[in-house]
């Protein structure tokens, strides 16, 4: 394991709960609506060769401050901040999903500061026609809620790893950091349902060398999405992961990480 | 001590295979409009008749897009009221405020409804259901602060002079003018629902407006709600009027308890099985995540996850039987939370029409007048600040 530590720092008056480790140039992650911020294989196989930087944004697990959030705008100048807290300059930016919105609208509106983008299996746009999963359900009034989000979410729905990302039964400990998780994604992405109307028409102006990385049994985005920003996105590639779900960084860390690594460390 | 008579007008016609939620995802192929004419025609005469039978007012709901309440207008349904009635209170439990913007529309057509029916409308402010944030897509995290600022707004629309500017992080508003204003004065009689959130009832106690429960809860849920509404009142340095308080509660009357029981048992179950299914949706942010631990610990206490007609009437979730059993079974529920305003709906789920009006009949006829020998005195109004002086 790498070396990484966890903080409460203190931004604009509000706790911003951060985990950081590794060594090399910054590489900030975005997380998920799932706010996954435990420290995971994944990002011990980013840190190997990068300053891993991964906040919860907030009003997610301990992060505060969600009642400045009302847009995804608000969350672009929350990390622009953060960034300037952290005394960081130019930096790669690896989002998933929410987070990989929050990184599209990043560089495509402060496109100085971003080195390079990798877009992992992002909401953000609409697709006319595609009818998507309601994510806002809860198992009380949908107890087959679950075992759906894990089919959608893993190629391999029955894997440990799918059981344990998305239990049955949310252990009675985690109930209110995942109500908090789904208050804080629901800010900005109840309605419109997890995209931003003006997103796709500013991606042009996206300047960092852009990966979309996305699995390709993704049943919540499927791969047209990806499709989609890389036609919108110039110049950008896109990387498809075999027997991968929603959420690569969880089911195939070691691809993964390997796809991110080579793209970021490319001359 | 005033009585109401409470209709959701619900759809009583969802087939028997049907077993989806009865809300926002409830086909609405499954809505007949030719029977929903017929429907509308019997549930407005039934409100009507209320007044002969010598109710103080009625009460109309609002929900959307859902088989449980056909009247996602409840302001229509208080406009013909209005005409067809002469002497009752037209209670509008509804005008979700954070569905209207600029809410400057709720602030009119409430004026409208209380100059048209002579002064006799009480206006219900609400949050909305949590499925209500599905239907009409506004964000659930934000129902709190949409409702406080439309309240905020809709009030001095009524009060002050206009016209006036209003500027708030939801509505900005250059010019606020409304015509018609209200006909009481300062304002109707301001009546709030609530699931028993300490933070509304402290509002509302703080507001001196009336809070209402909300139906379907175990009678000892009502009781400490209501307990938690006084002591608030108490902390703002006043005893609250009985008139401030709001029991909804479902009532079935016939002739004797077995009678009762075989012609309302299967509607009831209808109700609670098909058209309560999916009204517990919980969008994210609609209340806080610790308020929202705290009803799912409660949920057990909720009509839907009660399964046997004796848990049914021992937690006073409905009263049901003779007119001497529906007396004694109301007095009851009444000792125990003390409400000034008792809310009964006669018309539960597939209930035969003819079966709900005669209930009421009989409850007007053999149980309203001892109803009121009873608590009349006890529960009557004590006026009590300026929002409470619009109650006639």
């Amino acid at each position: 394991m790498a070396d990484h530590k966890k903080e409460v720092v203190l931004l604009n008056g509000y706790p911003v709960e951060l985990m950081r480790g590794g060594q090399g140039r910054p590489l900030l992650y975005l997380h998920s609506a799932a706010g996954e911020m435990t420290w995971m294989p994944f990002h011990d196989l980013l840190a190997a060769g990068h300053d891993v930087i991964a906040a919860a944004h907030p009003g997610f697990s301990n992060s505060e401050g969600l009642d400045r959030i009302d847009h995804m705008e608000d969350l672009v100048i929350h990390y622009l901040d953060l960034l300037d807290h952290l005394g960081v300059g130019q930096v790669d930016v690896v989002g998933l999903s929410l987070g990989g919105w929050l990184a599209a609208e990043l560089a495509s509106r402060n496109r100085e500061r971003v080195r390079r983008l990798v877009l992992v299996d992002a909401a953000g746009l609409y697709l006319p026609g595609f009818d998507q999963f309601e994510f806002f359900q809860d198992p009380i009034s949908n107890p087959g809620f679950p075992a759906e989000m894990r089919r959608r979410c893993f190629h391999d729905p029955n894997s440990e790893i799918a059981r344990s990302f998305i239990p049955d039964q949310i252990p009675m400990d985690q109930i209110l950091m995942a109500l908090r998780a789904r208050q804080a994604t629901a800010r900005v992405a109840w309605n419109p349902y997890f995209y931003n109307p003006k997103l796709k028409t500013r991606l042009y102006r996206v300047k960092a060398p852009t990966l979309i990385l996305w699995g390709e049994s993704d049943g919540l985005l499927p791969p047209d999405f990806a499709r989609a920003y890389q036609a919108l996105i110039p110049g950008s590639e896109l990387k498809m992961l075999e027997k991968c779900g929603h959420m690569p960084p969880i089911e195939r860390p070691e691809e993964f990480a390997k796809a991110v690594g080579e793209f970021l460390d490319r001359n | 001590m005033r009585i109401f008579q409470f209709h959701l007008m619900s759809w009583p016609f969802l087939p028997a295979a049907y077993d989806g939620p009865a809300w926002v995802w409830c086909p609405n192929e499954l809505y007949d409009p030719k029977e929903g004419h017929k429907l509308y025609q019997e549930y407005l005469s039934q409100l009507e008749a209320a007044e002969d039978l010598g109710f103080d007012g009625v009460c109309v709901n609002e929900h959307h897009q859902n088989a449980y309440g056909n009247m996602p207008s409840p302001n229509l349904m208080a406009a013909v009221l209005a005409r067809t009635t002469k002497r009752i209170k037209i209670a509008v439990i509804g005008n979700a405020l954070p569905m209207y913007n600029p809410p400057v529309r709720i602030a009119e057509e409430y004026a409208m409804i209380d100059v048209m029916s002579g002064g006799r409308l009480i206006a219900g402010l609400v949050v909305g259901g949590g499925p209500e944030y599905f239907s009409y897509g506004i964000n659930p995290t934000q129902a709190r602060e949409r409702f406080h600022e439309a309240h905020d707004l809709i009030l001095q629309a009524w009060t002050q002079p206009g016209p006036t500017s209003f500027q708030g992080k939801y509505t900005q508003l250059r010019y606020m003018n409304i015509w018609p204003r209200p006909l009481q004065q300062p304002h109707p009689p301001v009546w709030i629902p609530g699931a028993g959130s300490l933070e509304t009832i402290d509002w509302v106690a703080k507001m001196r407006y009336a809070y209402m429960g909300i139906p379907y809860f175990h009678i000892d849920v009502f009781r400490k709600t209501m307990d938690l509404f006084r002591q608030a009142c108490q902390k703002y340095g006043y005893e609250a009027s009985p008139e401030q308080m709001g029991f909804p509660l479902g009532i079935y009357v016939s002739d004797s308890d077995e009678q009762a029981r075989r012609e309302f048992e299967p509607h009831l179950w209808y109700f609670v099985r098909k058209l309560m299914k999916g009204l517990s949706l919980n969008p994210p942010g609609y209340t806080s995540p610790q308020s929202m631990m705290r009803m799912f610990l409660a949920l057990n206490q909720f009509l839907p996850h009660v399964s046997t007609w004796e848990e049914v009437l021992a937690g006073r979730y409905m009263v049901v039987g003779s007119p001497e059993t529906v007396l004694e079974s109301v007095s009851d529920a009444i000792e125990k939370t003390m409400c000034g305003n008792m809310l009964f709906g006669f018309q539960i789920g597939s209930l035969p029409t003819a079966l709900g009006s005669r209930s009421m009949e009989l409850f007007a006829r053999h149980v309203m007048p001892e109803l009121r020998r009873r608590f009349g005195d006890r529960l009557s109004a004590r006026t009590q600040g300026p929002a409470l002086q619009g109650v006639r």
